[in-house]
């Protein structure tokens, strides 16, 4: 009887009862992340023999050592594009009232509403050979011909940071939305004029909401599958992609195994590095 | 105890109880039995250990040691839904998902009283607390007053002979408190219930409680009627927790204190509460009992004044003794309109005033 | 409006219209006559709804991601809540733990996770299963689930609980009929993000999907590598007022619940 567990020793639940109602979800993350993940990663140090042998090759050859910097230089390039379009966005949300807020929170929470696949359709549709943005470059004279925009680094980066940057919006509207009025004010009456009141007031405050922001949108660019796959060109590859072709095509699990630990391993630093400044439930802003 | 009739209340006794948080005793041996019917309350700052000794009562704290026994039957390992007991929260805590008479029919519904008879009793306990016809609202809808109202209501409807109630009238505003102070009162010689009350107001529980429970530190310091424990309180703590107390450094020879200024005033018998050894010792004098005497007086004590305050019916009358110890004395404002800071006049303690505690002063 | 903000509103809205144009502008080409994507539209058929429709393929995989994504959902809400009660009704040790646990799922790239339970999948036969799926979808789901719900959870005063008890519930009870109606709302909307996030997923879905076990997002990932009809636009449209119903549907709840609350309500 699942009562018995609940049996109250104070207002708190007995050691039993948080065990019994833990234990599902200590199960699943075992099973269906902890246990898989470490088996996979074991097979890149243990198979064919025990050997650093994948991981070596990873770094030694230049044509994976190109793909990992590619990836680092895209998630960085993302990142940095995401919080030029975002800072902004999150500003004016906090300076606004009622309406205006509502609208831009939709505008920013609409693409959570959509599938990422009919996302990178759109792109494709708008990059390709006689797509509107093709046409919309030759009719103000910037080009005379059609020019490749698809299947190109540039089209990935776009649309990922299409994508993305919608999460860098919330945590540093959350951080800029708690900084009360009044230290405008403040600082003016000390005699900062608005930039020094931004640079010396705000931005310090805001800071960790952007690094929040800034962190989730790299570490998620890092592992980015779907939209280099289908957007991307096959010969500028990000490591996602490597890894895929790798296991779907040259069968080469301890390789690929060790690919996927170097990317563990990059969002496993940086995690940490950050954790005090990457709360995952902060990150949430206003949107739950 | 569900067929409707007025129950008669619960003798409870407490048995060296103690409940330990790590290495803090947040209480610590308290024994005190409560008579059937009884109002008692809890009274100490916090961190006395009220609380705790009152979640135990109600089981959501399971005591370290000792016992809990309500009408002789040991209920320490019982869980709280197990024990009938009523309880009124700090905060309302009505449920606010349910309607107020959703609320008060709870533990009927708990009881699995049938639904007709639920909502009569219910709308019963409601007119019982004077809130007839407020059945249909959201909690939310009331006023904190009707809000506690309906709490009580929640917590007598099932006849429990015990009611507990945690501070419950702490926030409430001053008008609304002094009334529900006297609804609570009312309750209670309707119902014949034994309550067991916690609150940091001394006021408030001179007021209620038939005996009053004074803790400091998860220690019983002095349980005893109101007037006893503001007039004969145990020791010096419960003496200066309770209203204002002068504490006059002394020494005592067994008959005579003597002041720091070389007075000695002779101590009647009864200003011992408890025996007190020769030597170091505190006298200690309420400052409405002080008096303002002439200089000729035998038992007159030259005061230098510091301040005088007006307050209405009453002025505090603040000076310093010979040897500098601070002595305080409230006085009908129609005797101070002479009086000024810095100038000397002479006060006195009438025999029946003075109390004399051993040590040094709290 | 001084010129400064001014050129913040410009920008700002010039971002919107970046965020909003690309999701927007494919909606009607599903009603293109031709059998590539292209903007404007030419012409105008319903073909490829009934395309969608009419495709048993479509039918198969939408059915098995609404499955999916149905049994993801309550799985995360069950076990999500019950976690996070442990926690805010004093897990103290655990709670590190559970929330460096929670966080993984988010650091962890979805194509480690999706490589790792392909190999962990092969070995146990859970490939491209239900069972699979489930699994997978509730590990990178579930911190959603607890977040929200958990908020939910820690504004619900611990009091209300221990009035229930003292007037006679158990702490099941307790729960049951005092804190899980307080925080339905969150759990649900919980359950709806977990839906969404497994309905859409397409990094999983990629690795684990057999020859004839393939989730929605599977197979428009495949007909937009192969050849990019009007289909998908078609299946934009139809997830788009899905969405509308969904989001419509919850405001109604909400104003319901607010009503029942508000107002008089018998048992």
């Amino acid at each position: 009887m699942i009562a018995e567990f609940f049996r109250p020793d104070g207002r708190h639940l007995s050691k039993a009862g948080i065990t019994l109602l833990m234990l599902p979800f200590f199960a699943l993350i075992f099973f269906a992340f902890l246990y898989p993940l470490v088996s996979l990663l074991s097979i890149s140090v243990l198979e064919p023999q025990p050997t650093l042998e994948n991981y070596r090759k990873v770094v030694d050859n230049p044509i994976y050592l190109t793909v990992l910097l590619r990836t680092l230089w895209i998630a960085l390039l993302v990142s940095l594009l995401s919080l030029a379009l975002a800072f902004p966005v999150a500003w004016l949300m906090a300076r606004s009232k009622g309406p205006k807020v509502a609208f831009i929170t939709a505008c920013i929470l609409l693409p959570f509403w959509s599938s990422v696949l009919v996302r990178t359709a759109a792109w494709a549709v708008l990059l390709q050979r006689h797509g509107l943005i093709n046409e919309g470059l030759q009719l103000i004279g910037i080009t005379s011909e059609p020019v490749r925009l698809l299947y190109t680094q540039g089209a990935v980066v776009v649309a990922m940071t299409h994508v993305l940057m919608p999460f860098m919006v919330l945590p540093i509207y959350g951080a800029l939305r708690n900084i009360p009025a009044d230290y405008a004010r403040a600082a003016a009456i000390c005699g900062a004029n608005p930039l020094r009141t931004f640079r010396e007031v705000y931005l310090p405050l805001t800071m960790p909401g952007i690094i929040g922001g800034f962190i989730l949108v790299f570490l998620t660019s890092l592992g980015y599958f779907i939209t280099p796959a289908l957007l991307g060109s096959p010969q500028e590859m990000m490591i996602a992609t490597l890894i895929s072709q790798q296991i779907r095509e040259y069968l080469d699990w301890p390789f690929a195994a060790a690919l996927v630990g170097v990317l563990t391993l990059f969002v496993t630093v940086i995690t940490l590095a950050f954790s005090k400044v990457f709360r995952f439930d902060r990150m949430m802003g206003g949107a739950a | 105890m569900l067929d409707g009739r007025t129950a008669d209340g619960a003798a409870i006794s407490l048995r060296g109880l103690e409940k330990r948080f790590g290495s803090l005793a947040a209480v610590d041996d308290v024994s005190i039995d409560i008579e059937s019917g009884e109002f008692l309350a809890l009274l100490g700052p916090s961190g006395s250990g009220k609380s705790t000794i009152l979640m135990s009562l109600a089981g959501f704290e399971r005591p370290t040691k000792g016992q809990i026994l309500i009408d002789g039957v040991d209920c320490t390992p019982l869980p709280p839904h197990k024990r009938n007991i009523g309880m009124v929260f700090q905060h309302y805590t009505l449920f606010p998902h349910l309607s107020v008479v959703e609320n008060v029919a709870f533990p009927l519904k708990m009881r699995k009283v049938a639904k007709s008879e639920r909502i009569r009793r219910a709308e019963a306990a409601l007119k019982t607390v004077r809130l007839e016809g407020y059945g249909q609202r959201a909690p939310k809808q009331l006023s904190g007053g009707q809000q506690q109202r309906v709490a009580l209501a929640r917590a007598i409807v099932y006849n429990p002979r015990v009611l507990l109630m945690d501070e419950p009238l702490s926030a409430l505003d001053k008008n609304l408190r002094e009334e529900m102070q006297l609804e609570i009162k009312r309750l209670h010689s309707e119902l014949g219930i034994t309550v067991v009350f916690v609150t940091h107001d001394q006021g408030e529980a001179l007021t209620m409680a038939d005996r009053v429970a004074i803790l400091k530190e998860g220690r019983l310091q002095q349980i005893s009627p109101a007037r006893e424990l503001y007039e004969r309180p145990a020791n010096l703590f419960a003496a200066s927790f309770i209203g204002e107390m002068n504490q006059i450094p002394v020494d005592y020879d067994g008959g005579v204190v003597r002041l720091g200024g070389g007075q000695a005033i002779a101590l009647p018998q009864e200003a011992l509460v408890q025996p007190v050894p020769p030597g170091k010792a505190v006298l200690a004098v309420r400052p409405e009992r002080v008096r303002l005497v002439d200089a000729t007086s035998a038992d007159a004590l030259p005061v230098r004044l510091r301040d005088v305050v007006y307050a209405g019916a009453g002025t505090l009358v603040i000076g310093d003794l010979a040897d500098g110890t601070e002595i305080r004395a409230r006085i009908p404002s129609a005797d101070s309109a002479d009086l000024r800071a810095g100038t000397t006049l002479h006060m006195g303690f009438p025999p029946g005033a003075m109390l004399l505690y051993g040590g040094g002063a709290a | 409006m001084n010129s400064r903000s001014l050129l913040l509103n410009a920008y700002v809205y010039a971002v919107l219209a970046f965020v909003l144009v690309p999701i927007i502008i494919i909606l009607p080409m599903a009603f293109s006559d031709t059998n590539y994507l292209t903007f404007p539209p030419e012409g105008f058929t319903l073909h490829w709804f009934g395309d969608f429709f009419g495709n048993s393929r479509w039918m198969k995989a939408l059915r098995f991601s609404a499955e999916i994504a149905a049994l993801t959902a309550l799985v995360t809400t069950v076990v999500g809540t019950m976690a996070c009660y442990a926690l805010v009704r004093g897990a103290g040790r655990i709670g590190a733990l559970f929330q460096g646990l929670l966080i993984g799922p988010i650091v962890v790239p979805h194509i480690a996770l999706a490589v790792a339970l392909y190999l962990f999948f092969q070995k146990t036969g859970l490939s491209g299963t239900v069972a699979g799926y489930v699994f997978a979808h509730s590990v990178i789901a579930m911190p959603f689930v607890v977040f929200t719900v958990a908020a939910a959870l820690t504004s619900v005063d611990p009091a209300l609980e221990d009035a229930a008890m003292s007037c006679g519930a158990t702490r099941f009870t307790a729960f049951r009929l005092v804190t899980l109606p307080l925080i339905l709302p969150n759990v649900l909307s919980g359950g709806l993000f977990a839906f969404i996030i497994s309905f859409d997923e397409p990094v999983i879905a990629f690795f684990l999907a057999g020859i004839r076990d393939k989730t929605l997002p599977r197979m428009m990932f495949d007909n937009i590598e192969q050849n990019l009809t009007p289909v998908i636009p078609a299946i934009a449209v139809l997830l788009t007022c899905l969405s509308i119903l969904v989001l419509v549907g919850a405001a109604l709840l909400r104003r319901a619940s607010v009503r029942t609350t508000a107002a008089p309500a018998q048992d």
